[in-house]
C-alpha cells in the first residue's frame, strides 16, 4: 500500500512521457550546442593555423630572397610589432639550438610529429609570470636550420572556455526547465486523471449523484469530463427509470397477486367451508405462495443487476453473521443427518447489506442442505486474505458439471434443474447478483467431490483506504 | 379495538375490511392517503393499517404527517415493493411494521394483534411465567414446575420471544424476523426445526403442552391443552 502510494506518480504514463520528452530536449540541447562548440573551436583553430602558416610561407620566402640574416631581421621585426598579441617565433640551428626569436628554448624534443604541435612558455612580465599556450608549425629551412611560428592561444582558450561554460550551462538549464516543465505537467495529468478515477471509484461505491469536476478551460480533460458526466446521468437517469419499473411490475403484479390471495384467504375463512373444497383451495394458497417468493427473488436479481448501488451500505461482520447462521441452520443440517460446521474469523467487516448477505448466505447453505445427501457434511468458513474477506461455504454432496459451475456467475443463468428440485437455479442466480452487488467475485468450484462456493467481497477498511489513497493507488491500477 | 384502513384498492380493501371485521375489529376504511390522514387526525384509532402507495398522499407521507402531528398510534405498512430497502424506509419514516403483499390474512392479523399488545403492555418484569414454566431474564435459567431445563441461548431467545407473546398466534414470518432478525424466507423448514426443538425441551413429558401449532397461522404459546 505504501509503496503503491510511493511510487504512483512514478508508475503513471504522463510521467514516463515527460520522461522521455526531458531526455529527447537534453540530446537535442546537446547535440545542438556540442556541435556550435566543436564548430566554433575548429573555426578559431583554422584561423590561427592560417595564420601560422602565412607567417611561415613568408618568413620560407625572406629566406629565399635574402637567406639567415633575413630571417632574422625579420623575425627580429615582427616580435616587436607582433609580440603584443602573443606571436611567437624561433630559428634554431639543426640541433635546435636558438639562433632568433622570441623563445628561448627550442620546445619540443627534435622535429614534432603533429603538423601543429602545442606547447607551453612561461611568460615573465613585470609583476607576474604566466603560462601560455601555444599552437605552433615547424618548418626545416633547406640549410638546415628550424623555424618555428606559434600563436598564443591563451585568449582562444579563454574564449573556447567561457564558451564551453555557457554551454554547459545552456545544456544544464534547458534540461532543467524541460524536467521541471515535464514533472509539472506529469503531475497536472496525473491528478486529473486521479480525480476522473476517484469520482468513478466513488461512484462505484454508491455516491451516484457524483460528478467529474469541471475545470473550465474547455481543454480535452473538460471534454472528458462532460462525456463522462453525461453518461453518469444518463446512467442514473435509467437506474431511476429501471427502479420506477421495478417498483411498478412488483406493484402491478403483486396487488393483483394479493387479491388473489385475500380471495382465496376468505374461501378458507367461510365457516360453511366443505371438507372437499379445504384442500384444493390450501393447496392453490401455496402455489400462490411460491409465485409471490419467485416474483421476490427475479425482482430483487433484477435489482440487484440493474446496478443501483445499495441504498444504505453499514459495516457487517461476515464472519459473525456466517457463525450465526451456521449456527440457526445446524438443527436443520441435523435434523437432515449432515454435519454442519463452522470455521468463521469474527471482526471481517465488509461494506454492505446485512439483509441481503444473509440471504446470500442462507442461500449458499440451502442449496447444500438440499443437494446433500444423509451423512454427508457442509463447512462454513470466513478468513481475512489480503485486503479481501472469503466466505467459503463447501460440501462433499454430488456437487455441480463443470460447464454449470462456470456460468452460476451469469445474471439470470438458470442452473441446476437438478433431479426435479425447482428454484435452485433462481437462488444461485440471487446469490450471484448480491454478490455483484457487493463488488464480490462468486466462485464456483469442485471440491472433489463435492461444490465449494467462494465468495470474495472487499474488506470495509480497504475501501476506506482506498478512498484515502485515491490517487496514487488508482494510478498505479 | 378500531383500526383505520388506509387502502385504495377497493377490491383488497373489501377483502380485508370484512375478514377484519369477522375477527371482531371495529374498522373505518379510507381509500386515499389524504382522507386516511384527516381520518386519522380526527378519530380515535388504536391501529393504522396502510398501504404504502396511495393517491395523494403516499402511506410513508401519512405517518410523517402523523408524527408530526405528535399521534403515537401504532401504524403498519401494506406494500407491494417490498425490497429490504422499501422496509427499511417504511421503519424510518415512522411505520411500527412493514408487512409485504401479497400476505396471508393470518398474518396480518398476528401483526396487529402483536402491535395492539405490544402498545398495551410495556411493563417489564425480570421474570416471565406461563403456567408453570419460568424464564428468569436475569439468571437467565428457564425451569418447568421447579425442574431445571437447559436451552441454547438461541433457544431462549425464541422462548422469550413467544412468552413475551403468550397466547397471541406468532407467525414463522414474525419469528424470522423477530429472534433471528432474518427478512427474508429461506427455503428450508428452519422455523419448524427450531420450534421442535424447543417442543422438546419444554413439553416433552409435560401433562399440559404449552408450544401449539396454529394450522395455516403460526405459533402459540398457551396454558391449554392442544386440541385434536
Amino acid at each position: 500500500m505504501k509503496d503503491t502510494r510511493r511510487w504512483g506518480l512514478f508508475n503513471t504514463s504522463a510521467f514516463r512521457m515527460s520522461t522521455a520528452y526531458t531526455l529527447l530536449v537534453a540530446l537535442a540541447v546537446c547535440v545542438t550546442l556540442g556541435s556550435t562548440y566543436l564548430l566554433t573551436q575548429s573555426i578559431i583553430q583554422g584561423d590561427v593555423d592560417l595564420i601560422i602558416d602565412t607567417e611561415l610561407r613568408s618568413l620560407e620566402n625572406q629566406y629565399v630572397r635574402s637567406g639567415i640574416p633575413g630571417v632574422t631581421d625579420e623575425i627580429d621585426l615582427r616580435i616587436d610589432s607582433w609580440g603584443r598579441i602573443g606571436a611567437v617565433y624561433m630559428l634554431a640551428g639543426p640541433r635546435f639550438d636558438r639562433l632568433a626569436g622570441n623563445v628561448t628554448n627550442w620546445p619540443f624534443d627534435g622535429e614534432p610529429a603533429e603538423p601543429y604541435p602545442e606547447f607551453r612558455i612561461e611568460s615573465i612580465e613585470p609583476g607576474q609570470r604566466s603560462v601560455h599556450p601555444v599552437r605552433a608549425a615547424v618548418r626545416k629551412l633547406p640549410n638546415g636550420d628550424w623555424l618555428l611560428v606559434g600563436s598564443d592561444m591563451s585568449q582562444d582558450r579563454r574564449y573556447v572556455r567561457t564558451f564551453q561554460i555557457a554551454t554547459l550551462w545552456g545544456i544544464g538549464l534547458s534540461i532543467l526547465v524541460a524536467a521541471v516543465a515535464g514533472f509539472s505537467f506529469s503531475f497536472r495529468l496525473a491528478r486529473r486523471v486521479g480525480d476522473v478515477t476517484d469520482t468513478c471509484v466513488r461512484i462505484m461505491s454508491g455516491e451516484q449523484g457524483h460528478r467529474l469536476p469541471v475545470a473550465g478551460t474547455s481543454d480535452e480533460f473538460d471534454a472528458l469530463a462532460m462525456s463522462v458526466n453525461r453518461v453518469l446521468d444518463r446512467l442514473e437517469e435509467q437506474t431511476r427509470t429501471l427502479r420506477a419499473t421495478f417498483d411498478s411490475v412488483a406493484h402491478d403484479l403483486r396487488a393483483p397477486l394479493h387479491r388473489l390471495r385475500s380471495r382465496m384467504d376468505a374461501v378458507l375463512r367461510l365457516p360453511t367451508l366443505e371438507s372437499g373444497i379445504r384442500e384444493p383451495v390450501e393447496s392453490a394458497l401455496r402455489e400462490v405462495d411460491r409465485l409471490q417468493r419467485t416474483l421476490a427473488t427475479l425482482l430483487q436479481i433484477a435489482l440487484a443487476e440493474s446496478g443501483a448501488p445499495l441504498a444504505s451500505p453499514a459495516p457487517v461482520d461476515v464472519g459473525e453473521l456466517a457463525d450465526e447462521l451456521a449456527e440457526l441452520f445446524e438443527p436443520v443440517a441435523r435434523e437432515r443427518d449432515l454435519t454442519l460446521t463452522a470455521r468463521a474469523d469474527h471482526g471481517v467487516i465488509v461494506e454492505g447489506n446485512r439483509q441481503l448477505l444473509a440471504q446470500l448466505i442462507t442461500n449458499l447453505l440451502e442449496n447444500a442442505l438440499k443437494y446433500v445427501p444423509a451423512g454427508g457434511r457442509i463447512d462454513v468458513a470466513v478468513k481475512r486474505l489480503a485486503d479481501r474477506a472469503h466466505l467459503v461455504i463447501s460440501d462433499n454432496g454430488p456437487g455441480m458439471p463443470a460447464e454449470e459451475r462456470l456460468r452460476a456467475g451469469e445474471p439470470f443463468a438458470r442452473l441446476g434443474q437438478r433431479s426435479g428440485l425447482e428454484g435452485s437455479g433462481l437462488g444461485l442466480s440471487l446469490v450471484s447478483a448480491i454478490a455483484r452487488l457487493h463488488r464480490a467475485r462468486l466462485t464456483l468450484e469442485s471440491n472433489d467431490p463435492g461444490l465449494r462456493a467462494v465468495v470474495s467481497l472487499p474488506l470495509a477498511d480497504a475501501q476506506v483506504a482506498l478512498a484515502s489513497a485515491s490517487l496514487s493507488r488508482s494510478m498505479s491500477a | 379495538m378500531h383500526i383505520l384502513l388506509i387502502e385504495d384498492d377497493t377490491e383488497a380493501a373489501r377483502v380485508l375490511v370484512k375478514g377484519l371485521r369477522e375477527s371482531g375489529y371495529t374498522v373505518d376504511h379510507a381509500a386515499d392517503g389524504r382522507d386516511g390522514l384527516s381520518r386519522a387526525l380526527a378519530g380515535k384509532f388504536d391501529l393504522i393499517v396502510t398501504d404504502r402507495m396511495l393517491p395523494h398522499l403516499d402511506g410513508l407521507g401519512v405517518i410523517q404527517q402523523l408524527r408530526r402531528a405528535r399521534l403515537a398510534t401504532p401504524v403498519l405498512v401494506l406494500s407491494a415493493l417490498g425490497t429490504v430497502d422499501d422496509r427499511i424506509r417504511g421503519l424510518k419514516a415512522g411505520g411500527d411494521d412493514y408487512l409485504t403483499k401479497p400476505f396471508a390474512f393470518a398474518e396480518l392479523l398476528a401483526r396487529i394483534e402483536a402491535l395492539l399488545r405490544r402498545h398495551a403492555s410495556a411493563a417489564e418484569s425480570t421474570v416471565l411465567r406461563v403456567a408453570d414454566l419460568e424464564f428468569d431474564l436475569l439468571a437467565r435459567t428457564v425451569t418447568r414446575g421447579g425442574r431445571e431445563i437447559e436451552l441454547t441461548s438461541r433457544e431462549q431467545k425464541l422462548l422469550e420471544f413467544l412468552m413475551r407473546r403468550e397466547g397471541q398466534v406468532v407467525t414463522r414470518t414474525m419469528l424470522l424476523e423477530g429472534v433471528w432478525d432474518l427478512h427474508f424466507d429461506p427455503q428450508s423448514n428452519l422455523v419448524d426445526v427450531h420450534i421442535s426443538r424447543l417442543r422438546q425441551a419444554i413439553d416433552r413429558g409435560a401433562q399440559r403442552l404449552l408450544i401449539h401449532t396454529v394450522r395455516g397461522s403460526g405459533y402459540v404459546l398457551k396454558e391449554e391443552e392442544e386440541e385434536q
